[in-house]
């Protein structure tokens, strides 16, 4: 490990510490340390039941989500070669959302059917991705992924108008038995993403160049692709559409911490987690006693995000040799 | 290495190849030499397996070469091509890991120690650690051949390695190929455009026009002002530089006359 990746990841976890310690303090009613411990000895069971049951499954969530998105960002990145693909710009999440919508009105729900739509429309947006001269260059890439996400974006609110309790990008309420499912799927998609971060690294030289070393492209991007698919539907079929995490999130860490997704994909992890904790705990107490959803706030970042790489005079659409 | 009767032609494309045969002696510093758009550049990539014949075969000990397994072919048979982009950016030693992948489970880890000959060999070990996109042309055209010689290849395919280094950077890449195929015995194939540099590093030429081997020789035997000229549509002088031999030169005709 070299200096500037341990300086990072004690950073980032000692930041994500501290930030989680003042998700459990601020909300609606505010808890201090103190009060904390006194409910924790059961001297107070309002405010434990407000701790154990309403926060420590948001902030949990919260974090398991941010990891999910910013990991399947740099693992969409490494198969895309293109740093600027991440499953909500392509419209991955998009269809997912909808093909959840279409799922939900036209069938009757059966346990994991929200994940099992998600899976098919997260699929069939990347197999339209795939398939086109998209991904001959990385900027039309992104317009075709923007159009798709616009297209199934704009099919949902058509399809959902009237039809209400859509997911929205939005932690408020989460249930435990919400959490147990993002934590199975996120802690055994991160794990995937780990174990398979080399190839994110091998798909950096041409197929042709893999192929006169004995290493098949296509298997290691297909498989980078369903670990990128197997999280953002999770996210999406839990909570909706966050946007944003997996393009900024990667990109700084590449900028902290250099090019090696072997690191990248880790730290990510740990950054995203954290990123979106910070964005879903100011969204609970900056409109108080409304909130803004973890989703608004992450566009708000997102998007000039976007447009500072795009117009980044060195950005060249990513061959750097 | 065994050509029997290659034939290729690019899809709706009239034939580049034509029912070329030859063996490639094991040990060898074969040169391939030719016009532009002879179509040396597409043998050394059916060589490689790259792209697949027509019509005829590639057989490498006794079997084609599309019926071995990629990862097997890739411990015998390893390329530096002329396009060596790469996305993004690594750092030299990765990519020359990468030519372990051949040798190794697609999970393995590979160690710094295991690759750490074929950076010396290729004279990049103060550079191992810098990102690839902060080397000159000529070092990372050795990053290639250090990746390359890592799949520990039997042969050695080169498509025009030394177009875009200065004389310096050329003169070394070839000591480092002689010394390779001296030292290790690797078999050296390549497409090479300076002819004066494969008469003297090559121990067999194939002169190459419009799809077929013209002539197979040694160098000294392919000496010849009428063939070179032919092969190449210009007129030929070859003339003797003192401490250095024959030497090969393009005087255009109206200078030739005068």
């Amino acid at each position: 490990m070299t200096k500037s990746e341990k300086i990072w990841y004690s950073t980032i976890l000692v930041m994500l510490v501290i930030t989680i310690l003042f998700a459990m303090m601020l909300g609606a009613s505010f808890i201090t340390p103190q009060q904390m411990m006194t409910a924790f000895q059961g001297g107070n069971p309002n405010q434990l039941d407000i701790l154990i049951n309403i926060r420590f499954p948001r902030i949990l969530s919260t974090m398991l989500c941010g990891g999910m998105l910013a990991v399947a960002g740099a693992a969409s990145q490494a198969a895309f070669r293109n740093v600027l693909a991440d499953p909500s710009i392509l419209g991955v999440t998009s269809a997912s959302d909808f093909f959840i919508l279409i799922g939900t009105m036209l069938l009757p729900a059966f346990p994991a059917s929200k994940f099992i739509f998600s899976i098919l429309g997260g699929l069939f947006a990347l197999l339209l991705l795939t398939r086109g001269p998209a991904l001959k260059s990385p900027y039309r890439l992104i317009i075709i992924g923007v159009a798709m996400m616009l297209t199934f974006t704009g099919f949902e609110q058509l399809f959902a108008n009237g039809f209400g309790g859509q997911t929205t990008g939005s932690f408020n309420g989460i249930t435990w038995s919400q959490t147990e499912v993002l934590l199975f799927l996120g802690v055994s998609g991160m794990f995937a993403a780990v174990v398979i971060s080399p190839w994110a690294n091998y798909l950096k030289l041409s197929t042709e160049q893999l192929q006169t070393k004995g290493v098949s492209a296509s298997m290691m991007r297909l498989a980078l692709l369903l670990v990128v698919v197997y999280l953002s539907s999770g996210v999406s079929s839990v909570v909706g559409t966050v946007p944003f995490m997996g393009i900024v999130v990667p990109n700084v860490v590449r900028y902290l911490v250099g090019r090696d997704y072997q690191t990248i994909i880790p730290l990510s992890m740990l950054m995203g987690a954290w990123l979106l904790l910070v964005v879903d705990t100011i969204g609970r107490i900056v409109v108080l006693p409304s909130e803004l959803s973890a989703a608004v706030i992450m566009t708000v970042i997102g998007g000039p995000f976007l447009i500072l790489m795009l117009q980044r005079k060195n950005f060249n659409g990513l061959k750097s040799s | 290495m065994d050509l029997n009767q290659v034939s290729y032609h690019y899809p709706q494309q009239p034939t580049l190849l034509n029912e070329i045969s030859a063996t490639i002696p094991v040990g060898h510093i074969l040169s391939i030499i030719g016009p532009n758009g002879a179509g040396k550049s597409t043998l050394l990539k059916l060589m490689a397996g790259i792209l697949q014949p027509s019509g005829g075969e590639v057989d490498l000990d006794g079997q084609p070469i599309s019926s071995i397994p990629r990862k097997q072919l890739a411990t015998k048979v390893a390329v530096v091509s002329q396009q060596n982009d790469i996305f993004d950016d690594m750092k030299v030693i990765d990519v020359v890991k990468t030519g372990r992948l051949a040798h190794h489970s697609l999970l393995a880890t590979i160690s710094d120690a295991e690759v750490a000959k074929y950076i010396q060999a290729t004279h990049l070990t103060s550079l191992a650690q810098r990102p690839l996109s902060s080397l000159s042309g000529g070092q990372r055209q050795r990053v290639w051949l250090a990746s390359a010689l890592a799949q520990d290849p039997t042969y050695l395919l080169l498509d025009e390695p030394t177009t875009y280094l200065d004389i310096h950077y050329q003169a070394e890449l070839m000591g480092i190929l002689k010394q390779l195929n001296e030292q290790k015995h690797i078999t050296i194939i390549m497409v090479i455009h300076d002819i004066n540099q494969a008469f003297k590093i090559s121990d067999v030429l194939w002169l190459v026009k419009r799809g077929e081997v013209v002539k197979v020789g040694k160098p000294e035997e392919c000496y010849d002002r009428e063939l070179l000229a032919n092969i190449f549509e210009t007129n030929i002088q070859i003339v003797d530089v003192p401490h250095y031999g024959k030497y090969i030169v393009e005087i255009p005709e109206t200078q030739a006359e005068s």
